[in-house]
């Protein structure tokens, strides 16, 4: 039997649906990078706030009741990361002035409106923890109200930083659930790209602590990260699975990402996920770190760390972009 | 029993479609869509092995779907169901965040060069008035039809009767409010 032919020409000709769907650039990878970071920073501190308060676990608080270096970098870190994620998601607005309308009502069924009110949430707990973390150097400056406002929580560290981690663990997931509603997009309609997003957001985060902390914290910050890829591993290979097996349009889109060869960069999909995300940015640095743990010591540690970074950035991007470049469900 | 309530839609004869696109520009004009973007368009679409190959003309736009997606996404109430059945955006409320655009499996939508959203209304304007769309009026083969379909008119019924009739990625749980009519049943094919 010949083959059956199909031709459709459509005189349709909007740009941001046509070729394919074209409306998210670098500004929305990006802050999903930057949220999940911060997401995974405030989860690691105030884990570590709480277990060093509760159980006694952890490194050596610093001063008057400070914790150790990497918990105070780090609990800086958050507020200001994802305050330049929220400026990147501001900038991909099309209608800016109307930005206010998110904060006048609650869509129960709109991830982004539930995204919005958690990022309001978070970023005063956030600044309060990094403000409480480093209360020695921030009495210093000698601020009226910050002062009253240190005096007012200090002694309730722990359940600022057990909020904290449980708002943590929602920016994570939130920044993968905000595709992963568009069931018209077949890559993105899976559930587990939320929890992909928090564990990638984790992972990134230990690897950030661990290049800014003092070498003798270093080793917690490896086991964490170390942990967090290698979950990371499982959960990416649940995603790529569950497309893989899923409907004509989860699997083909799940092709589209992994063996695809449309470009990005000009590296076609299927290099830039194999050879990019899973060698580069799991598979090498879970060995280097390995090799780290059993004593072998690499002469550059930052090499580790950095390249966790650039995979959760290339995660991010990839997953925006090949989920636009494949058709809409059909 | 006539409803209160509109609910429009259309019915839309491919039979009888010869791919003008005399639609895509009254609505243009009617709706001063913008150079380059349009809310309505034409699909040819060819099937079969040569030579016995059959085609369909269409003229396509939002589906206005009861269930639709842009609306449950949306996450500031812009997009939203209007009492006469369609699906409308309030442009004092997008913010252009785009996730109705993602959210669309008939992509349907467009960023409008101001910034908000934008798509075909059903000339809401028109309705409002006891006019049809501006689509509908301008058809020359009337394969375009605007249904109320709480209260259809005889007509609509009886066209679709016995005939092949399909809406667009039913399967996607929309409920979309357009009904085609399929070149299939033209004789011959």
């Amino acid at each position: 039997m010949t083959e059956t032919t199909s031709e459709i020409i459509s005189t349709k000709m909007n740009p941001n649906v046509i070729p394919h769907l074209h409306i998210w650039e670098w500004h929305i990878p990006l802050y999903l990078f930057l949220g999940g970071l911060a997401g995974g920073l405030l989860v690691i501190t105030a884990a570590m706030i709480v277990i060093k308060r509760h159980f006694g676990i952890g490194p050596r608080d610093e001063g008057e009741g400070c914790p150790c270096l990497a918990v105070r970098i780090g609990s800086a870190l958050a507020p200001i990361l994802l305050g330049v994620g929220m400026l990147f998601l501001f900038l991909d607005l099309a209608h800016k002035l109307y930005v206010w309308a998110f904060y006048t009502t609650v869509q129960p069924t709109s991830p982004m409106s539930a995204g919005s009110w958690i990022l309001i949430v978070f970023f005063p707990m956030a600044v309060l923890q990094a403000l409480l973390v480093n209360k020695q150097l921030v009495r210093k400056l000698d601020i009226g109200i910050v002062n009253k406002l240190i005096d007012w929580t200090e002694d309730h560290l722990t359940l600022v930083a057990l909020l904290n981690a449980h708002i943590g663990i929602g920016i994570g997931i939130y920044t993968g659930i905000l595709l992963s509603f568009f069931y018209a997009r077949p890559l993105w309609s899976s559930s587990i790209l939320g929890m992909l997003f928090l564990v990638s957001g984790i992972s990134s985060a230990a690897a950030l602590l661990l290049l800014f902390a003092p070498d003798k914290e270093k080793p917690i910050y490896s086991r964490i990260d170390v942990n967090a890829l290698w979950i990371e591993m499982i959960v990416l290979g649940l995603f790529v699975l569950g497309g893989i097996t899923g409907p004509a349009n989860n699997s083909a889109a799940m092709m589209h990402l992994i063996a695809g060869d449309y470009q990005m960069a000009g590296i076609s999909y299927m290099w830039w996920f194999w050879g990019g995300f899973v060698v580069l940015g799991l598979l090498l640095p879970m060995f280097l770190e390995f090799l780290e743990a059993v004593g072998v010591h690499i002469r550059f540690p930052q090499v580790a760390p950095v390249l966790v970074l650039m995979g959760g950035l290339i995660l991010r991007f990839l997953i925006v972009f090949a989920g636009q470049t494949y058709h809409t469900f059909m | 029993m006539k409803a209160d309530k509109k609910n429009y839609g259309m019915v839309i004869d491919t039979r009888v479609c010869v791919g003008c696109s005399a639609c895509v520009y009254a609505c243009k004009s009617e709706n001063s869509v913008p150079e380059g973007y349009c809310r309505d368009w034409v699909v040819q679409e060819t099937n079969g092995t040569f030579p016995r190959l059959s085609m369909e003309n269409r003229s396509e736009r939002c589906q206005h779907c009861s269930k639709a997606p842009c609306v449950t996404y949306c996450p500031t109430g812009a997009s939203h169901y209007s009492k006469d059945g369609t699906v409308q955006i309030n442009r004092s409320r997008c913010t252009g965040c785009k996730a109705c655009l993602a959210a669309c499996p008939y992509d349907a939508r467009y960023v409008h060069p101001e910034g908000y959203v934008d798509k075909c209304s059903l000339c809401e304007h028109r309705l409002e008035q006891g006019l049809e769309t501006a689509c509908v009026s301008v058809c020359p083969t009337t394969s375009l039809n605007l249904v109320d379909f709480n209260n259809p008119e005889e007509y609509a019924v009886t066209m679709m009767n016995g005939k092949e009739v399909y809406r667009q990625k039913e399967h996607a749980g929309t409920n979309p409010s357009l009904y085609w009519i399929s070149a299939r049943n033209k004789p011959g094919v």
